[in-house]
């Protein structure tokens, strides 16, 4: 802000030729909340100046800064004490400040006008015609942030009136890259702990079929994330949100809805390999040839001092055998071309 | 009516003359690129199983649904091993330099490719924390965010310096980097890498434009018209990204908090209980007994965490109350990391609650790393160049209050550096 653009040339002066010093003691005694004040003084009145438009962008800050506080009108001595205000918790000096900003605005001006003048920014700056690109500018990028803000609020908005009409139109904008879902724990938290479970069906090196017992997989990484001042994406996001991804994208008859439903089941099945793998559960020479998934989800107990009483049986949802040699065939085709190419 | 005029052309210098919040925007860089960081380090072991060629969301499965949303991603255009390290890698690479804010609006851009990329590539990994970086490293290019606390404004109050002292500074790194990313993206779009929604695509090419344009006018005269233009529309944008990131958290707190109204355990009192009962949420248990111990705890946290979230936003109209909460959600949110063992998501909360921070305590905040930065390197505090805060190379205290007593994302800089690759410092001081 004007501010400290001001406050920064007097800055400036005290780096400049004269030596880092500073060049009087004008500007040595606002050191601290007192110049703030002061800046904003001179800040304001500047101000006034870019309001008028004058066009002043060549003359020098240094020539037109004295003139201008001086030339402060009734609401530029408000506004100047106003600045002091804000730097008046800073220490006593600055209650000075206060009273008396505008006449010590003219020191601490010299001060700076003994430097090289800082060029000006902003609008005041400019020339009317550079003025217009500045005003447009800021017009677009106005309407433009009042745009994106109001799309993201409605997308995280509950249902409403405005989405019903022209929910394309937010999606259009927020997806895909403004998506958000800030339902932390909301409405209610969750309060069921889902463990998802596995087993494979094994064909073995001689030949027989054989299923193996259950894994559980959420048990592996809950227990992965005991103790575990930083648990991994791998440990708390894959499965879980895998799982909810199956749910949301299937049918209570374990039916997959649209695209996304074909790639939940591609997702877990895959997943189901790389920790059946893990385990070893195909045993030496044996190959995965089916895997079957099922989700037991228990009630948290409610806590002791409310009284209330849940089911505490779990409920069971048992998928159907899914094959899964589309991946692991791939998945052998991919290393037979690995060992070809070594080989 | 004078007055009103009065106070909206104030408003239009304000936000033309200058990017606001210089130390706020520098603190959220900082925030958002050190989680990113950690995170991509701590999941260096993960990293194939998170986001590889062969991890369980395959390529294929991106692939689909990629083409099905047109999310933006760089790991779409090769399912090969060394492409996926070399993004990895430079997703490392551009946070460690974001941090450092060296070539800041460059980094920026890159930042958000590697976040966008590797995110893009496995929607189904991320939690709320991925989301937060997501929507902060695409809203941090738009942000001069380089402008404290970073290698650009060393090197440009150097450059100021030289300047002063009659020598001619030329940039050759800005150009170099400028070409390659032109040579880069038109590789890219040729080979139809950008082909998914228009955002992204129109955002990278914007960014190289505009950084195209202040090379072209930083060789002009100084505080030529077109220069000063170029300058007051950085700042606009700058300021308008700013309100944009503010106005996300708020967004954010306003509604986590507003639907935990409806619910009824965060009615009953007994919310804060059940997530500290989940197994993906409870890495010490014995902690979490504890703290679910005492039903009014319980009630008292759980009421608390409402009523500060859905108030947050409000109370930005009064600085003392907004200060109290904030620290309040940063508390609560350090909590969380360690309760719930979310501590990425943690970090990117606070540090997007960050942008709320006072100015006056971020350079004291400022003055106290340089201090200890110089006293780690054995120098004298003079010897505190990069990190330090305003005012340090001037011979003035840091501990210098804000000028205004109503809001902090104060004024300050006046747009002396930014991240521009081109060279450009107009005003001798950063800060």
């Amino acid at each position: 802000m004007d501010a400290y653009d001001k406050g920064s040339g007097a800055r400036r002066g005290q780096d400049g030729p004269a030596g880092p010093d500073g060049p009087d003691g004008a500007v040595d005694s606002t050191e601290t909340g007192g110049s703030a004040g002061i800046a904003e003084a001179i800040g304001s009145a500047e101000v006034t100046g870019s309001a008028e438009v004058t066009g002043s962008a060549g003359s020098s800050v240094a020539a037109e800064g004295p003139a201008q506080a001086s030339g402060a009108d009734g609401a530029d001595g408000a506004d100047g004490a106003d600045g002091a205000d804000g730097a008046d918790g800073a220490d006593g000096a600055a209650e000075g400040a206060v009273a008396t900003a505008p006449e010590e605005a003219g020191p601490a001006v010299e001060g700076a006008a003994a430097q090289p003048p800082a060029p000006r920014t902003g609008v005041a700056a400019l020339s009317p015609r550079y003025q217009v690109g500045a005003v447009v500018a800021l017009a677009v990028v106005a309407v433009a942030v009042c745009a994106h803000i109001g799309l993201v609020f409605l997308h995280v908005a509950p249902s409403n009136t405005l989405t019903k009409q022209h929910g394309s139109v937010v999606d259009e904008w927020v997806f895909p890259e403004f998506e958000q879902n800030w339902k932390l724990f909301a409405p209610n938290p969750l309060q069921q702990n889902v463990s998802v479970q596995v087993r494979a069906e094994v064909s073995t090196a001689g030949g027989e079929i054989r299923t193996t017992g259950w894994y559980d997989l959420s048990a592996e990484d809950g227990r992965a994330i005991d103790g575990n001042p930083l648990p991994s994406h791998t440990q708390q996001n894959e499965l879980r949100r895998a799982w909810d991804f199956f749910v949301a994208s299937h049918d209570s008859e374990d039916r997959p809805v649209g695209l996304r439903g074909a790639l939940s089941e591609t997702y877990l099945r895959r997943i189901a390999l790389l920790r059946l793998d893990r385990h070893d559960a195909a045993g030496p020479g044996g190959v995965v040839e089916r895997v079957q998934y099922r989700s037991r989800t228990t009630n948290v107990k409610p806590p002791p001092w409310s009284g209330e009483k849940v089911s505490d049986r779990p409920t069971l949802r048992e998928l159907p055998w899914w094959s899964v040699a589309a991946e692991t065939g791939g998945a052998d085709a991919g290393r037979a071309g690995r060992e070809g190419g070594a080989a | 009516m004078n007055a009103a005029v009065l106070s909206v052309s104030r408003g239009i210098a304000r936000v033309t003359g200058a990017a606001l919040g210089p130390y706020q925007t520098a603190v959220i860089r900082i925030g958002f690129s050190a989680t990113w960081l950690l995170f991509l380090l701590r999941e260096l072991p993960h990293r194939d199983e998170l986001y590889g060629p062969d991890g369980p969301w395959s390529h294929e499965l991106a692939e689909q649904l990629t083409a099905d949303n047109g999310a933006f991603t760089a790991l779409m255009w090769s399912d090969g091993r060394a492409w996926f390290e070399i993004v990895y890698a430079l997703a490392v690479l551009s946070s460690v330099l974001l941090l450092l804010g060296w070539r800041t609006r460059t980094m920026s851009v890159l930042f958000m490719v590697g976040v966008l990329s590797l995110q893009n590539r496995s929607v189904f990994m991320g939690d709320g924390g991925d989301n937060v970086i997501h929507l902060m490293s695409i809203y941090l290019v738009l942000t001069r965010c380089s402008q404290v606390w970073s290698l650009d404004a060393r090197r440009a109050r150097r450059a100021a310096e030289a300047r002063a002292r009659g020598e001619r500074v030329t940039d050759r790194v800005g150009p170099v980097l400028w070409c390659a990313g032109g040579f880069l993206l038109l590789t890219v779009v040729l080979a139809g890498g950008l082909d998914g929604d228009w955002f992204v695509p129109a955002l990278l090419w914007a960014v190289w434009v505009a950084l195209g344009l202040w090379w072209v006018v930083e060789r002009g005269a100084e505080g030529g018209q077109p220069r000063i233009l170029l300058d007051v529309v950085t700042n606009i944008v700058h300021n308008g990204a700013l309100v944009v990131i503010m106005a996300e958290a708020c967004l954010i707190y306003a509604t986590a908090g507003w639907y935990k109204i409806q619910g009824s355990r965060w009615q009953d009192g007994t919310a804060v209980y059940y997530p500290l009962q989940l197994d993906y949420f409870s890495p010490w248990p014995a902690l979490s007994d504890l703290l679910a111990a005492s039903g009014t705890m319980v009630m008292l946290i759980t009421y608390g965490t409402v009523a500060v979230q859905v108030a947050f936003p409000f109370t930005l109209f009064n600085r003392r109350v907004k200060n109290v909460l904030l620290a309040v959600m940063m508390t609560e949110h350090a909590v969380i990391a360690v309760t719930l063992g979310l501590p990425f998501f943690s970090l990117a909360m606070i540090a997007a609650d960050a942008v709320f921070l006072p100015t006056s305590f971020l350079r004291r905040l400022g003055g106290w790393a340089a201090r200890v930065r110089g006293r780690l390197s054995g120098r004298g505090p003079a010897a505190a160049p990069a990190g330090a805060p305003a005012g340090s190379g001037a011979g003035r205290p840091a501990t210098v209050p804000g000028p205004r007593g109503e809001e902090d994302g104060g004024p300050a800089g006046a747009g002396a550096a930014d991240g521009k690759g081109p060279e450009h410092t107009h005003v001798g001081f950063r800060a």
